[in-house]
């Protein structure tokens, strides 16, 4: 790893010259006083210190809606459809980077996922620091996502006039290469990047009142908790959260084919365990008929079953979801008043024994 | 001879390949019985309790159960279809000579060989006697290495018994019990009435040297597990298969998972002490 | 395939503005090949010749009169698929609006004083007359999903359309949430499919493809109370298009 540093000038002309290398960029632009990832034609439309996107920028390794392959149904001719333009994704939160990490996990677990390997070996991650937080719902230090992990090929951290930029794999050097934006770091260069991390953690308050390491516990024991009974009758089973969640990855798979029904293809879309269809089975038996087991199924993958399977939390603290949610389901709450209960149920018991022990002394 | 799998693998993992069917049987009003031939140099090399992706280019694609024992496969392989949806309605309007697309097999299957010396209660409800029947010809045909084999049996009428050959062969093997029952009887039916638990009186088997392998409705599986406990067969002897929706197969589309689990990679086919503890694994 | 196997279907109106019609003259533009696939026989929207012998009915319309009842009923017993077309036929559409009211005022000020000329009833989606086999919602309905319909008829089932709620549609387009935009919007509990174009154009949805299967109407009534909406407000939100489904859920809930 080594250190470059980029005056925030000369940020157009690293677009310009990464565009002219052919690389698709994209980055955070303002849509309706919201931010989305968006392809950028100028490096004016870019907002590096937006707060956070619409969608997480797991649009461009799994795309919402995405062609699986071509077939003829007459004469059973396929064709796979693997998609890999090269792309530079700019300003992605750490959080994010978090979640990238376990889309790869889940991607290359088994069987490897030939679509999404293709298009996450020609996408280049320039993740950037966050140095105040981002909107009340996101809880990133709560969940440890506030630190880049390893996976960036270059980080970003605004030091003000300039931009500290950290080079992470060989593919983030080559996005350097060429380009005369980017300086050797003076000592004093260094002191101002420890001086700006240093400086951000106070900014940022610990939401959680539970550690992130007894989200797995706290959630076995609240397999039954009434709480989710609660969440079931607020949700709209709208499906928003799961949609905006950077590691939500599941899908379904339809087929669509033309009037003369021969040339079709075979579709994945964004799918979302909160509908009502999400695990029925043929002949009509469904493993989670409520809004209240879905609900509680969505917040178990987050704190408990993901990483039980992948060893990384299926929460990365965003706050999307939260942000969006119409009738205010939050990670923060839930993981909350599951620890307060189970706090609660603890002194009860804890006071229970007490009693006992001082009637059985009298 | 190349596997099927190793062909699903090559460029996409949810690319299938076209087998043909060569042989459709009317099992009952609402169940098919295909017979499928996979491309030439090809083998399924299946184990029992495993799926395969089956594709009808333009409707879709749903995971199926193997019905057939890999010991007798040769480059095919049959399944039992009940039509209850999009694709499975699709494959019953199909006719011998149709082509369709397989991917597979997936998922792990029972572990046949850790049942051997062992006696076998083998407990199937209405379609579930399809997966079973791959694991039932398997032990049958190399039937010295197990002990006694009984067979349970539950349809809701003696109109919807599926396999009445095999059942006759099964019948007919040596050390081997079918029992079968009916919920509702017609005027010609002399069997067993009523739930399938009924019929567990009627066995005699060593409880410590036992395996059960169970297979049906949701429902069953509650009623059938307190009497194979009750009887002090051991959690990690019983062995089950799970039914849930699956859009991939292969672990990421994320509709059958059971906690940490993914039934289509991790399952289908669980013993008894591997899901107990798991909420909602029998809901 | 020759002409004489392709299926025949016809298009009949009832009450509605034969908008949804009009959408599939559109579709045949947009799928020309569409004339290759079917033999239409009866479309008095694009043609003069009427035939008789069809297989599949397309229905555009609500029932809103007692008579109108006899000539779903002849349809219903020629075809051998009936697909009812639009929010009219298949929820009542805005012509449930006056369901709420007293229909002789209703028809005197719609009709003044001829209004006992004209014969008329609440206004009913046709599956409150006929066994319908699928609907296409939608005021009007889509095209692409009236082209999808078709190619599922050609296949030999039935359409399978989605019926899970217009915000995961929006959300995989990235539209920003309409109530984040200081609008309402009907989404949460409408069914999508309409590749959620309302709200891509920046209005909230109304609900004209109907209700998803379970809606949560106290969580969505608790939305648009906070969002600033007032009961009247709601209800005449609700009234668009939702009368005749909302009533019938009233009905269910006041059974039992």
């Amino acid at each position: 790893m080594s250190l470059r540093i980029m005056p925030k000038s000369l940020l157009k002309t690293w677009i310009k010259h990464l565009q002219s290398r052919h690389f698709k960029v994209v980055g955070p632009t303002e849509r309706f006083g919201q931010y989305v990832f968006e392809e950028i034609h100028s490096a004016d439309e870019l907002v590096m210190d937006y707060p956070t996107s619409v969608l997480p920028p797991k649009k461009y390794l799994l795309p919402p809606r995405e062609r699986l392959f071509t077939f003829n149904a007459k004469t059973m001719e396929m064709q796979p459809d693997i998609q890999a333009v090269p792309t530079v994704i700019l300003g992605v939160h750490t959080c994010d980077m978090h979640a990238v990490a376990m889309l790869d996990k889940v991607n290359n677990t088994g069987y490897a996922d030939q679509h999404y390997k293709a298009r996450r070996e020609a996408t280049y991650l320039v993740s950037v620091e966050c140095l105040t937080p981002c909107m009340e719902g996101s809880f990133c230090k709560s969940m440890g996502t506030l630190t880049v992990p390893e996976n960036y090929d270059l980080h970003f951290t605004d030091l003000g006039s300039d931009y500290a930029v950290e080079v992470g794999s060989e593919k983030g050097a080559a996005l350097l290469e060429g380009c005369s934006a980017f300086w050797e770091p003076s000592e004093a260069d260094y002191a101002r990047v420890d001086a700006v991390i240093g400086a951000k953690w106070q900014h940022f308050p610990y939401r959680l009142e539970c550690d992130v390491t007894e989200l797995p516990d706290l959630l076995a024991l609240s397999q039954k908790s009434p709480l989710w009974d609660e969440l079931g009758e607020r949700c709209l089973a709208c499906g928003m959260c799961t949609k905006v969640c950077p590691t939500c990855y599941c899908f379904d798979v339809t087929d669509e084919i033309d009037l003369n029904l021969e040339h079709g293809e075979r579709i994945r879309q964004w799918d979302s365990c909160q509908i009502e269809k999400f695990a029925v089975v043929a002949g009509g038996h469904n493993f989670r008929s409520s809004r209240a087991l879905r609900q509680r199924h969505r917040f178990m993958r987050k704190g408990k079953y993901q990483y039980e399977a992948f060893g990384l939390m299926g929460c990365v603290g965003c706050g999307r979801c939260a942000a969006s949610c119409l009738v205010h389901i939050t990670p923060v709450d839930t993981f909350n008043a599951l620890h307060r209960l189970r706090q609660a149920a603890q002194n009860g018991s804890a006071a229970e024994n007490t009693a006992s022990n001082q009637e059985v002394q009298a | 001879m190349t596997t099927l799998l190793n062909e699903t693998l090559k460029e996409s993992i949810y690319m299938p390949t076209p087998a043909r069917i060569t042989a459709v049987k009317t099992f009952t009003p609402t169940e098919k019985f295909f017979k499928i031939a996979l491309p030439s140099g090809f083998s399924l090399a299946h184990r029992p309790g495993q799926f395969v992706e089956v594709s009808v280019f333009g409707v879709g694609e749903a995971p199926i159960s193997i019905c057939s024992a890999p010991s007798r496969s040769n480059g095919t392989f049959e399944m039992c279809v009940r039509a209850v949806g999009k694709l499975t309605d699709a494959l019953h309007r199909l006719a011998a000579g149709s082509t369709i697309a397989i991917r597979g097999p997936f998922g792990r299957g029972f572990p046949i060989e850790r049942f051997r010396g062992k006696d076998i209660i083998f407990v199937a409800g209405g379609l579930g006697l399809a997966p079973l029947r791959s694991l039932i010809d398997e032990v049958i045909n190399d039937r010295g290495k197990f002990g006694r084999i009984h067979l349970l049996y539950g349809t809701r009428t003696p109109q919807d018994i599926l396999f009445a050959e095999d059942l006759v062969a099964w019948a007919n093997a040596p050390r081997t019990e079918v029992h079968i029952t009916v919920d509702r009887p017609d005027e010609a039916w002399k069997g067993n009435v009523g739930v399938i638990t009924k019929l567990f009186p009627k066995l005699r088997f060593h409880a410590r040297n036992t395996v059960a392998i169970i297979v049906g409705p949701p429902v069953m599986y509650k009623f059938v597990l307190m009497e194979l406990l009750g009887k002090g067969i051991a959690d990690g002897n019983i062995w089950l298969s799970f039914e849930r929706q699956m859009k991939c197969a292969v672990g990421k589309c994320g509709h059958c998972q059971l906690h940490h689990i993914y039934t289509c990679q991790d399952g289908p086919a669980f013993s008894y002490a591997q899901v107990k503890h798991l909420e909602e694994a029998f809901s | 395939m020759s002409a004489k196997t392709l299926p025949r279907i016809a298009f009949f109106e009832f009450t509605s503005c034969e908008g949804c019609q009009l959408t599939v003259v559109d579709t045949l533009q947009d799928h020309p090949e569409l004339l290759n696939a079917v033999e239409i026989v009866q479309f008095r929207e694009a043609m003069s010749e009427r035939g008789d012998n069809y297989q599949i009915a397309f229905i555009e319309g609500s029932c809103t009169r007692p008579s109108d009842e006899a000539k779903l009923k002849e349809i219903r017993a020629k075809a051998q698929i009936v697909v009812a077309l639009g929010a009219c036929a298949h929820l009542g559409g805005v012509n449930a609006i006056r369901n709420r009211m007293a229909l002789p005022e209703v028809r005197e000020y719609v009709y003044g004083e001829k209004a006992a000329w004209f014969e008329t009833y609440p206004a009913r989606p046709i599956e409150a007359v006929i066994k319908v086999d699928a609907s296409l919602p939608g005021c009007p309905i889509d095209r692409n999903e009236f082209a999808m319909a078709v190619t599922h008829l050609l296949q030999g089932r039935l359409p399978n359309l989605p019926d899970y709620p217009l915000c995961i549609e929006c959300k995989l387009l990235e539209n920003v949430c309409m109530y984040q935009r200081g609008k309402t919007c009907l989404g949460p509990i409408t069914r999508a499919g309409c590749a959620a174009i309302c709200p891509s154009y920046g209005d909230g949805c109304e609900g004209c493809r109907g209700l998803i299967p379970k809606p949560n109407w106290a969580a969505m009534k608790a939305v648009l109370r906070e969002h600033g909406m007032t009961d009247a407000e709601i209800d005449s939100r609700l009234t668009m298009f939702l009368t005749y489904q909302t009533m019938q859920l009233e009905a269910k809930a006041a059974e039992g």
